[in-house]
């Protein structure tokens, strides 16, 4: 007698179910550019597609099941988005006392003095893992491993608009004023989300982005 | 616009315009939002003529006392607040209400449940922000600057053109003390034995601290294996674990990402219930399929004509 196949119908799914409308694939370092695939593909059955760390939520228009298909695209590895495709955004950086409170403690982290730190935040070339938190918050890729922050134990209550911090291995810039954890290492005038814009958020996931201290 | 419609007299604890919200955006870290319970926002617009998700209110624990310069036709669905007219007037639930110019609508607590909406021919007019009427507190967006009615606030409504219908709408049986109805995972695993048997089989009560972002739960530890967790992308009824196994069921306008473990997902049907949860309520869930929550539609309005 066959052994009974219990749950194969669950574990061949190259997805995995978060309810019944949203699909998590483990997308892993091929991340973003299954998701400019994705995004692409413009499925009519797809509502939402977010990216994240490691891995992409599509979320279902309600009643619908998933596209036919879907399982066919995601069997085969995504094409490679092209090296220098991204746009490059460089956004203005502000570094005082006042607008870094975190910088020394971030600084020391790194095993830097603060000036030598910024010197080194403001030669990397990020990549926007993906947009999340609050209306165009990006995760940027790209701090060495040994920069990385654990949150503040006691989020400050307020985080000024416009704050550039550090959380965990990322760099992020707050849209908007709230509550938050991350370390504040500067300020910056761009406006990272306008809903009156053609395009809201600044960023997109795949974007790169440098920072240059403003004299 | 059609002149001043409502005039707060008095705020309820938290008033908020609500439309069908912003579906389409998550990608841009934006929240989908809108009505808590969309059925009971369209169900209240078509009393009153306007299309399913027109701008209403969202009346939440207790309600505001609201003027009428002008009378106008309104609507009210969702749990029964207890609610007064002027000159003992009967401000009857799922029905088309005709007001007067100049009454009063007083709204207090509801009997049984937590929101109510509010709707009123025409429509609120509100300017749109990615295409949706609906506050966003976090972002000061839709309604009156994105926050709760404050007292002398005024909203207008759009004008309404054909003739007024008195109709009556029947709510859907729904069983509030059944437990929810959830898709396990995707990160069940993430739990250990006992958190498992506790999600799944355990009391909880709705923690005081809940808003529209997130409902949080208080019951028995649903313990972790506690390891770091990457972000993911997550939506409304995700159900977050975090390292202190106290769960948050997410909410209409919970973030996009999450960095917790999702052990369980409210199904869509189930969603209007969770808008009726009021602090200290009991919660329990029940697991189904995937192919069952999808057909498990959420439950369906009937209006029909009344005189």
């Amino acid at each position: 007698m066959a052994k009974p196949q219990a749950g194969q119908s669950q574990s061949a799914l190259p997805w995995r179910w978060m309810g019944e409308r949203g699909l998590r694939l483990e997308t892993g370092a091929v991340t973003l550019d299954r998701y400019a695939q994705l995004v692409d593909a413009s499925f009519e059955e797809i509502e939402d597609v977010i990216p994240a760390d490691g891995s992409i939520l599509l979320i279902l228009k309600p009643g619908v099941p998933p596209p036919a298909k879907l399982g066919e695209l995601l069997a085969a590895p995504p094409p490679r988005l092209p090296e220098r495709a991204a746009a490059l955004h460089v956004l203005p950086l502000r570094v005082t006392e006042d607008a870094s409170p975190d910088l020394a403690l971030c600084a020391a982290r790194a095993g830097l003095a603060a000036g030598e730190f910024v010197r080194q935040f403001t030669a990397i070339e990020f990549t926007v893992a993906f947009l999340g938190f609050q209306p165009g918050f990006p995760y940027l890729a790209g701090l060495p491993g040994h920069w990385a922050m654990s949150r503040r134990a006691t989020p400050r209550v307020r985080v000024p608009a416009g704050s550039v911090a550090l959380g965990g291995s990322y760099a992020g810039v707050y849209p908007m004023a709230g509550p938050g954890g991350w370390h504040i290492v500067g300020q910056t005038d761009a406006k990272l989300f306008d809903p009156a814009r053609a395009r809201p958020a600044l960023l997109a996931a795949g974007d790169r982005v440098q920072f240059e201290v403003q004299s | 616009m059609n002149g001043v419609a409502i005039e707060v007299v008095r705020p309820g604890l938290c008033d908020l315009v609500m439309d069908g919200g912003r579906p389409g955006w998550a990608r841009a870290g934006v929240p989908t939002g809108g009505a808590a319970d969309q059925a009971a926002l369209a169900a209240a617009n078509r009393l009153v003529g306007n299309r399913p998700d027109a701008p209403a209110l969202e009346i939440v624990a207790r309600g505001p006392q609201l003027h009428f310069p002008r009378g106008g036709v309104i609507a009210l669905t969702g749990a029964p607040f207890r609610a007064a007219r002027a000159a003992g007037l009967v401000a009857g639930w799922n029905q088309t209400l005709v007001l007067a110019a100049e009454e009063i609508l007083r709204l207090g607590e509801p009997a049984e449940g937590y929101r109510c909406w509010l709707a009123i021919r025409g429509g609120l007019a509100v300017e749109p922000v990615l295409g949706s009427a609906s506050a966003l507190p976090q972002a000061g967006w839709g309604g009156v600057t994105g926050r709760p009615l404050r007292v002398g606030d005024r909203l207008f409504s759009h004008p309404a053109g054909g003739g007024v219908h008195l109709l009556r709408a029947r709510p859907p049986g729904v069983e509030s003390a059944a437990p929810l109805r959830v898709v396990a995972g995707p990160q069940a695993s993430a739990l250990t034995d006992t958190g498992l048997a506790n999600l799944f089989g355990g009391c909880f009560r709705v923690d005081a601290a809940s808003d529209r972002r997130g409902i949080r739960l208080t019951g028995p530890g649903v313990a972790g294996k506690a390891q770091a967790f990457p972000t993911q992308g997550v939506l409304p009824g995700a159900i977050q674990v975090p390292p202190d196994g106290q769960p948050i069921i997410l909410g209409w306008d919970g973030p996009v990402t999450g960095g917790y473990p999702v052990a369980a997902t409210v199904i869509g049907a189930d969603l209007p219930r969770l808008a009726q949860l009021k602090p200290g309520a009991e919660v329990r869930f029940a697991t189904v399929s995937v192919d069952d929550a999808r057909a498990l539609a959420p439950p369906e309005w009937l209006v029909e004509d009344w005189a």
